[in-house]
């Protein structure tokens, strides 16, 4: 053999152990891969107020259009000449005078906003038996609308030669394939959107921009869980192989969402939906780690648990620990009735989903109600979930960082609707605040959030009640806001220092209605107990009875009645409120109404409640 | 330069090997949203059932058809209705004792395996009922614990434990599958197979999440269909020999990015309903009476596709 086919089989041999290591070895690549998908995969949920989006000439132009139609008393927007031929003009006429096709634009003498969204020739194929029959020598349309209030698509064919509707079928919780007019109102939204904009660096223009909706069949709308009506505009960035999905909110005309992704075939719209963008989006960024907030001297860290809602940690003011811990662990609902003889508990009762808990009283009422966890939308065991991301939004005098928590189906009844709020004030003093925003199971419904709040005023703290001076609490106890009819200042009830330093500490002040947010006190419950890990530093899973109001749930932990005298001590706000459905008093409430332009709005009573903490000069 | 030909042969030659094997490797890992197809999986049809319903109901004289509500919003644990409209009712407070059910397979003695889920509430029992499968007797309707395992634990980020069964008539064995351990990051979810008799385990496998199981025999062999509780998909797992050998093959999406398949039932030849619930490891509660969402997926060997419907 001569040397250089010795040479060519060395080469031969040595080329194919290495294609061999090469090929397998997938794991490492693969990895790669993926991770550069993770980093493309980014979500973005809006921070902006809905408000923005009101000037937008075509937003303006389609409310006015709607407000116009409904003073004319007419329900339906007719689709504009240009999205119809003659025979879909003529369908357009005959359904806007039908009775069956219009039979479900009007609730309570109120007309409800519809939009004709398309009409088109019918499908022969698609029909029934009859309407071929009809059909095929004629020309039919088939014409959709939908209802903006009940969300429903109702579907009609249409004999246009004789004048005559042919059938007419309604798709509960279904949403149509949108009008072109509609399609440029998304758009247009989504070219504005101040997201959008920081994601592409840049105002994109209308030609960055396709219209990828929903085309061909019934789809479920990709956001507030298939009840709204909307789409999904995409913007291609070929030269990074990746596209900006946009939702658009058209029921309610605002971005919800988007999220970057691989520009391919196979990632289409019906793919994202607001809820598992925004449940990835929160999990990520604020149940898997803590996010730091630096602000008007405050520093501090923020999460969402499993189920005690949105939590502050470590917080600072101008460099000195103010908080260890500041949570929401529980909310307590109950409500009030007559009959106790007659109440049946030999089976569960359960209520939109909940186990519902009966408390018998002396005066042959009972209680019943449940418990609200809040936590995070994934892996957790609450029941409300978060709504969108935490939100920082600016006050007069500092800054408040909230997080909504609501059930889907809010403020339909037995739905509730939470926040948690941290208001954090420029003179050093903050607030630990709870918001109900109804609407609950009745008129009747009694709220305890419990608070669990952890000073940092040092390993050693002591705390006071005013009596006419302050009184120290030496021994672990409770007491209540509205049995003090002394006040520090007329607002101090409480205080709490550090024990090494009397100047170091803060005064709390209880919502007796004084914040002007037309609150009506907190009427709470204040314990102060020894700092114990296992007591409410992990996520807390239920805290005590729903109804038993003589028992919020933190008595449990006073039961040892240890000293709290230079000890760590945490405190537990409860306060108990009322909510009001009487008109003009309404408090703790939600309900809905159809609007001047047949839409559906929500109206909001929030009640807050939750003490304010002052430093001591 | 003739001398030379060896070595620029070998070199060419080796130049499209490495060709070939990066278009290959490249394209064997490359990411797949989209749902695959399942060749493969052949044509299947709705086999002869070998179970029977309870035989405690003869004895009572109710009368068959007979519903398994474990739909758990009028009775806990298991309740069997029956009559005109299935207007009456058998639920002895004891079949609430395990507190609530999520899924139910019966056997060829007319046992019912039941199989347990935490539902809006967490009590102090919850988690550790969530370690057992029980059965509620054939012939007295005693309701026990069946199996318990110990692997298993749920707990506040994740109170699901063991989450669905199915009985296999083939070889007369139980799939059970647990979702405890899983997380947000990764599925650690566990199929065990079961021998009923010996109450042993035949075979755990862990990495996938499955909400619900469903053996399947096929014109190409057998499969454990599996409803992932991750995503919004179907998948199928070959059953060789009795014991799971392969991964899990997505064979379909459905719509909707929020659902996640719950049952699974053949309802003829190249047809399974497929019903949908929405699922993210927390008690989310249902607050509609529209809490499940039914579809026909239908195997079209045609055009090698499945055909989704959803029902109305």
């Amino acid at each position: 053999m001569s040397k250089e086919a010795k040479t060519s089989i060395a080469i031969l041999v040595a080329g194919l152990l290495l294609i061999a290591l090469y090929w397998f070895a997938p794991e490492k690549t693969a990895q790669k891969k993926q991770a550069s998908i993770t980093v493309e995969e980014k979500i973005i949920l809006p921070k902006n107020a809905p408000e923005v989006y009101q000037d937008i000439p075509e937003v303006q132009s389609y409310k006015k259009d709607i407000r116009e139609m409904v003073n004319r008393g007419e329900a339906v927007l007719p689709l504009q000449g240009r999205e119809l031929d003659d025979g879909a003009q003529k369908t357009q006429e005959i359904l806007l005078k039908d009775q069956e096709f219009l039979k479900d634009t009007m609730q309570d003498g109120q007309i409800l906003h519809n939009d004709m969204m398309r009409i088109l020739p019918a499908i022969v194929s698609a029909l029934d038996a009859d309407a071929k029959q009809v059909c095929q020598p004629h020309a039919c349309y088939q014409a959709e609308k939908y209802n903006f209030v009940t969300n429903v698509t109702t579907r009609a064919i249409v004999d246009v030669r004789n004048a005559r509707v042919l059938s007419v079928q309604r798709y509960q919780n279904m949403q149509p394939d949108i009008s072109l007019r509609l399609a440029r109102i998304a758009r247009a939204i989504a070219l504005n959107a101040p997201e959008v904009k920081q994601e592409l660096g840049a105002k994109p223009s209308v030609t960055d921009v396709s219209m990828a909706n929903v085309r061909g069949a019934l789809q479920e709308s990709p956001c507030e869980n298939s009840a709204h009506l909307c789409v999904a505009p995409v913007f291609a960035d070929h030269s990074r192989e990746r596209a900006l999905w946009a939702i658009v909110d058209l029921t309610e005309l605002k971005l919800v969402a988007a999220k970057w992704t691989r520009l391919g075939k196979t990632t289409t719209p019906a793919r994202i939906s607001e809820r598992s963008l925004q449940n990835r989006y929160i999990m990520e960024n604020y149940c898997q780690k803590n996010t730091i907030l630096e602000r008007n001297g405050w520093k501090l860290s923020y999460r969402l648990t499993g189920s005690d809602g949105l939590e502050v940690i470590d917080v600072s003011y101008q460099g000195k620990p103010v908080l260890t811990s500041a949570k929401i662990v529980d909310w307590h609902v109950s409500y009030q009735q007559e009959g106790a003889g007659q109440l049946d508990t030999t089976t569960e009762t359960y209520m939109e989903g909940r186990r519902v808990e009966f408390v018998q009283v002396g005066d042959g009422s009972y209680f019943f109600g449940y418990n609200d966890a809040m936590g995070c939308p994934m892996f957790s065991t609450s029941v409300v979930l978060p709504f969108n991301a935490p939100q920082i939004r600016k006050l007069d005098n500092g800054f408040v960082l909230m997080q909504d928590y609501r059930n889907p189906k809010w403020p339909m009844a037995c739905n509730y609707r939470y926040e948690n709020r941290f208001e954090f004030y420029d003179d050093g003093s903050f607030r630990v605040a709870g918001v109900n925003i109804g609407r609950g199971c009745g008129d009747n419904a009694l709220y305890r959030p419990v608070m669990r709040i952890d000073m940092a005023l040092g390993d050693r703290e002591k705390f006071y009640t005013y009596e006419g001076e302050w009184k120290q609490w030496k021994q672990e106890r409770m007491g209540r806001t509205k049995d003090a009819s002394l006040h520090e200042e007329s607002k101090y009830l409480y205080k709490i220092a550090s024990a090494t330093d009397s100047r170091r500490g803060y005064y709390i002040e209880p919502n007796k209605g004084q914040p002007h947010d037309e609150s009506r006190g907190d009427n709470a419950r204040i314990f102060a107990t020894r700092f114990k890990p296992e007591e409410g530093d992990q996520d807390l899973l239920t805290l005590g009875s729903c109804c038993d109001l003589e028992n919020d749930g933190v008595e449990r932990y006073l039961e040892d009645n240890e000293s709290i005298d230079g000890e760590n001590i945490v405190l537990w706000y409860v306060p108990r409120v009322q909510n009001d459905a009487r008109e003009g008093h309404e408090y703790c409430w939600a309900d809905t109404a159809i609007d001047a332009s047949g839409n559906l709005v929500v109206k909001e009573w929030p009640c807050v409640v939750g003490p304010k903490f002052v430093p001591i000069k | 330069m003739r001398k030379y030909a060896p070595i620029f042969a070998s070199l060419m030659l080796l130049a499209i090997v490495v060709a070939v094997a990066v278009y290959q490797k490249n394209k064997a890992v490359a990411p797949t949203d989209g749902e695959e197809k399942s060749a493969g999986l052949g044509v299947f049809s709705s086999s002869a059932d070998c179970t029977r319903l309870p035989q405690f109901l003869g004895r009572l004289k109710i009368p068959q058809p007979v519903l398994i509500d474990l739909s758990q919003k009028r009775f806990t644990g298991i309740a069997l209705h029956y009559g005109q409209n299935y207007e009456e009712t058998l639920h002895p407070e004891v079949w609430g004792k395990y507190e609530h059910f999520g899924t139910y397979a019966l056997n060829e003695q007319g046992d019912i395996y039941l199989s347990p889920t935490p539902f809006i509430s967490v009590r102090p029992t919850t988690f550790d009922l969530q370690k057992n499968i029980y059965k509620l007797d054939s012939k007295t309707g005693a309701l026990s614990v069946f199996m318990r395992f110990d692997d298993v634990h749920p707990s506040a980020s994740n109170p699901y434990g063991v989450i669905s069964l199915a009985y296999d008539c083939e070889d007369q064995t139980l799939w059970v599958s647990a979702i405890d351990e899983t997380d947000y990051q990764s599925a650690k979810g566990v199929i065990y197979h079961i021998a009923p008799d010996a109450k042993k385990i035949l075979q755990s496998v862990q990495g996938f999440d499955a909400l619900t199981i469903l053996p399947l025999r096929t014109g190409k062999g057998k499969f454990l269909l599996a409803g992932s509780a991750r995503d919004n998909a179907l998948y199928a797992i070959a059953i060789t020999a009795g014991v799971l050998s392969s991964p899990p093959r997505k064979l379909l999406e459905l719509p909707a990015t929020n659902e996640r398949i719950r049952k699974i039932r053949i309802t003829g030849n190249n047809q399974l309903e497929l019903q949908a619930i929405s699922f993210s490891y927390t008690l989310l509660a249902q607050s509609t009476s529209r809490d499940r969402t039914y579809y026909d997926a239908t195997w079209d060997a045609t055009s090698s596709e499945w055909k989704m419907e959803k029902r109305e």
